[in-house]
């Protein structure tokens, strides 16, 4: 069954709890240098009226429907899992050479330093196979960050999805 | 890799992967809180940590720092071993030592204090957590000492003494039948998880939100109607002008009013002298705004109001302030009605369960009286009100030994940095106390100073008693063994109780027996609760708490009503100058003369919350940390520009007291004028800027919401 990311600003508060809940996943060595999967921002972004508008958001891997990701990589890590339809990887076959990042708008794919290997967020690929939500959706108390079938997604009318944000961003190269 | 391969590496609980699942409590944050966990375990280790689904309480929802409990427990500056000191008090020199010989020396050193001055001159004392104090309360009175003492010194307390001489009871805001709710400083997105589905269910259907507060938060953003950026500390002004427009366009609830209350004459009187142009110039609000969310709040009922532990009440005036805001409800007919604020009953560790449970009696029937406690000539309020000593007055009586010696501390989590003026208390713990033992966690500055070190364990590393809203009560199991050689605070209190054989069976016979001791009666013993490892409903439990009681049965207070002119204050000694009105005075009040005023232009506001942040507890956790690596001061957008300040820019801040560096943020959330920070920081504590006498008459509270400072551009040292 086909996954979806939902997020929704209006309920974020950036709280990085999601963080927290990948962080606790993952194994992430931070002294290591290596960086959380999922990030949040708490922007201020001055308004023409003098205002300022407070921007939420928290942001990983949008396992784009057409991930620009995968045909950047010259060994062939990157994949879609035919099950879950996110953007996961095997790194066995990485040489490092940073391609998939530049391939990314959102950044998502990060070089490892401690082993010169690609990483990235992949949606929890094995926690929602065995019916689990994703770590960053299971860390959100208020609903900001959900993760729901393409089925749900379809019945519930929304515009969030996150693997649709590529084509409202227009990022994608004609 | 194969499948199972796989499946271990997500940490997928099962028999095959060796993952289980156990649950514990998050015990973090406050006890009015503490979220039920599910700890996956492989090998006796934690591997995860997320919010348990079927809990009664959070239902699976944990916050920033409860996502990252395992990150917390495993953190590398655990205390390990019983601790002696070796070097001079402060160094942090110690050598490790047996329990046995720990207890022994522990037993010696206090009972030596008792011999040569009294019992009393040995302060027991309590930081964070709370979830041990019915036993070290005990444990202090049992000993022979009046002076058991605790952080609701500076939190929380006010509030609740706020509460109790105007109104004799907390009241709860009843989200589910309100139609207005009224966020008082209202901000759950970052200090209280659970509450925003709540507000979030109440606009869905229909309900309207005023958020006050003094800078934009994810509150003011995500659920405010009317949002009004009060200056800090002006709250009570605005109260009292809410009141007299709520009079002036007739919109209280005058039967209410004339039924249930005392001394509204008076307190017309009041508020009278809050016309809206003062109040406007006091508040920096703007008129109209502050009349629309009046209106809406008293004639869109039924209407609650969040107050805050420590929001309002962190200001000189805060006492004052809070009761201001309580007047309000009762004023406008809400006050112990459905969707206002209904008072109910604590059943354990400030958690309401709908049934009562005989903590207090444990506490305080072993009380030894004959002497005052600490602060109880400051504070006479405080001590008439409140069954501790209020520590802001400790620094004073060790330094001073009056009207008696200070000479020993038995810390459990004490904290220094909670005090203002930090560096002052420490100084004189080291030079005037002939023993100080204290037990953490971590090694904290404050144990440093100490003579003994006693390494406790958290939360999921103990069993312990935990009553839940909506008549529940747990008592949890490990999910692992202590770490090292730590032990649970109960435990510790316990069998030190058995080594100096202190005069009282309950203690000696342990934590289980007493717990058994005072939920007696509710139809549940701890074996039955070990039953199950969530939490289950007591038989006696009445939930929902009903509304009406107090009006039908009469409020506990002296004149049985709701009193806008507290009795209980008119009681006091009229030469501590305390008004049995909520009346209004500046914040600064105590530094307003021009010379100060002119050195320290700047507001400080201390401790409003981050989502990554509560006290010093979280700041040393390294996934936390990472959210905001550098202890920052937030400046305000065109303070910054006028003074040239970037974004991580060092920077001194100081006050008469003292300094400390920070790194800039500039930000448009807060207010011109206005520098806020988080409390905590060892390497930059902001609470060494408060002045120690800063404090609010009323409750003893510190301004830590509000003090003077300047800052200063400084070269990164």
């Amino acid at each position: 069954m086909k996954h979806v990311f939902v997020f929704d600003q209006d309920k974020c508060s950036a709280c990085s709890a999601c963080m927290m809940g990948c962080l606790d996943q993952n194994d992430t060595d931070l002294a290591a240098g290596d960086k959380c999967f999922r990030q949040t921002f708490d922007n201020e972004i001055p308004l023409a009226d003098g205002g300022t508008y407070f921007a939420y958001i928290s942001a990983a891997c949008m396992h784009c429907v057409d991930a620009p990701c995968i045909p950047a990589c010259p060994v062939g890590c990157l994949y879609k899992d035919p099950e879950t339809g996110f953007t996961v990887y095997d790194n066995t076959n990485c040489i490092g050479c940073k391609s998939c990042a530049m391939a990314c708008p959102f950044g998502a794919p990060r070089y490892r330093a401690s082993d010169g290997k690609m990483v990235k967020c992949d949606g929890c690929n094995e926690r929602v196979k065995n019916g689990l939500d994703p770590a960053c959706v299971r860390a959100c108390s208020f609903g900001a960050l959900t993760c729901v079938t393409e089925e749900e997604y379809k019945a519930s009318g929304s515009t969030k999805a996150c693997n649709a944000l590529i084509d409202q961003l227009g990022l994608r190269k004609k | 890799m194969t499948e199972l391969e796989k499946k271990i590496k997500a940490k997928i609980p099962g028999e095959d992967t060796g993952i289980e699942v156990k649950h514990s409590l998050c015990a973090i944050c406050s006890p009015g809180i503490h979220c039920g966990v599910d700890c996956y375990v492989k090998d006796g280790k934690i591997i995860r940590v997320e919010g348990t689904m079927e809990h009664p309480y959070n239902h699976g929802h944990l916050c920033t720092k409860g996502s990252s409990l395992r990150n917390y427990v495993y953190r590398e500056d655990r205390i390990k071993t019983p601790l002696k000191r070796g070097g001079e008090r402060g160094e942090g020199k110690f050598e490790p030592i047996s329990w046995d010989e720990a207890y022994q020396i522990i037993a010696e050193n206090l009972n030596k204090v008792k011999e040569a001055y009294s019992a009393n001159s040995v302060a027991f004392f309590s930081g964070y957590c709370k979830w041990y104090r019915p036993i070290f309360h005990r444990f202090a009175h049992v000993f022979g000492s009046v002076n058991f003492g605790t952080d609701d010194s500076t939190c929380s307390a006010s509030m609740v003494i706020g509460y109790k001489v105007t109104s004799g009871a907390v009241g709860a805001t009843d989200l589910i039948h309100a139609n207005t709710f009224l966020g008082w400083n209202f901000d759950g997105y970052y200090s209280n998880h659970l509450n925003v589905a709540g507000v979030q269910k109440l606009k869905e259907r229909g309900g309207k939100v005023i958020i006050i507060d003094i800078r934009d938060t994810p509150a003011s953003k995500n659920l405010a109607d009317i949002f009004l950026k009060i200056r800090p500390g002006t709250d009570g002004a605005l109260a009292l002008g809410m009141a007299k427009l709520i009079i002036d366009n007739g919109w209280a609830d005058m039967d209410y009013v004339e039924k249930y209350t005392f001394g509204f004459d008076k307190y017309k009187e009041l508020v009278d002298q809050y016309p809206l142009d003062k109040v406007c110039e006091i508040t920096g609000l703007d008129g109209g705004k502050i009349l629309e969310a009046t209106k809406l709040f008293a004639t869109n009922g039924p209407a609650c109001i969040n107050f805050s532990a420590s929001a309002l009440v962190h200001h000189i005036n805060g006492f004052n302030t809070h009761r201001a805001t309580v007047c309000l409800s009762a004023l406008t007919g809400n006050f112990d009605r459905a969707g206002g604020n209904v008072p109910g009953v604590m059943t354990y560790l400030h958690k309401p369960a709908g049934f009562v449970t005989r903590e207090h009696e444990f506490r305080s029937n072993r009380y030894p009286g004959g002497a005052k406690r600490i602060g109880a000539e400051r504070f006479p309020l405080w001590d008439a009100q409140f069954d501790e000593f209020q520590s802001m007055d400790l620094l004073r009586q060790v330094e001073t030994a009056d009207p008696y010696p200070i000479k020993a501390i038995f810390g459990l989590g004490m904290n220094a940095k909670m005090f203002p003026q930090t560096n002052q208390l420490l100084k004189a713990m080291k030079n005037n106390l002939d023993f100080f033992v204290n037990t953490d966690l971590f090694m904290t500055m404050t144990c440093k100073y100490a003579d003994i070190v006693l390494p406790a364990c958290t939360s999921v590393e103990r069993g312990e008693l935990k009553a839940y809203q909506g008549g529940y009560l747990t008592f949890t199991q490990p999910v692992i063994t202590p770490l090292y050689e730590s032990k649970s605070d109960t435990d510790i209190l316990c069998e030190l109780a058995r080594v100096m054989d202190l005069d009282d069976d309950l203690l000696k016979a342990g934590y289980e027996a007493c717990m058994d001791w005072i939920i007696d009666g509710c139809g549940l013993t701890v074996a039955d609760l070990k039953k199950s490892d969530l939490p289950v409903k007591v038989p006696i439990a009445q939930w929902p708490p009903r509304p009406g009681k107090c009006l039908e049965d009469g409020f506990k207070t002296p004149s049985g009503k709701f009193e806008f002119y507290s009795n209980a204050i008119a009681a006091i000694d009229p030469k501590y100058g305390l008004d049995p009105l909520p009346s209004y005075r500046d914040p600064l009040e105590d530094q307003n003369d021009p010379e100060t005023k002119a050195a320290y232009p700047f507001y400080l506001c201390t401790g409003a919350r981050l989502p990554h942040a509560i006290h010093s507890r979280t700041h040393e956790t390294p996934w936390l940390r990472s959210l905001r690596p550098d202890p920052t001061i937030e400046v305000y957008t065109t303070d910054a520009e006028r003074l040239g300040l970037q974004n991580g820019e060092p920077v001194e801040l100081y006050s008469p007291y003292g300094k400390i560096r920070m790194k800039v943020k500039v930000t448009a959330r807060s207010q011109p004028g206005v520098l806020m920070t988080l409390h905590g920081y060892t390497e930059a504590n902001v609470n060494e800027l408060i002045g120690r006498n800063h404090l609010d008459p009323y409750s003893g509270y510190p301004g830590f919401k509000g003090m003077r400072c300047n800052i200063r551009k400084v070269q990164e040292a």
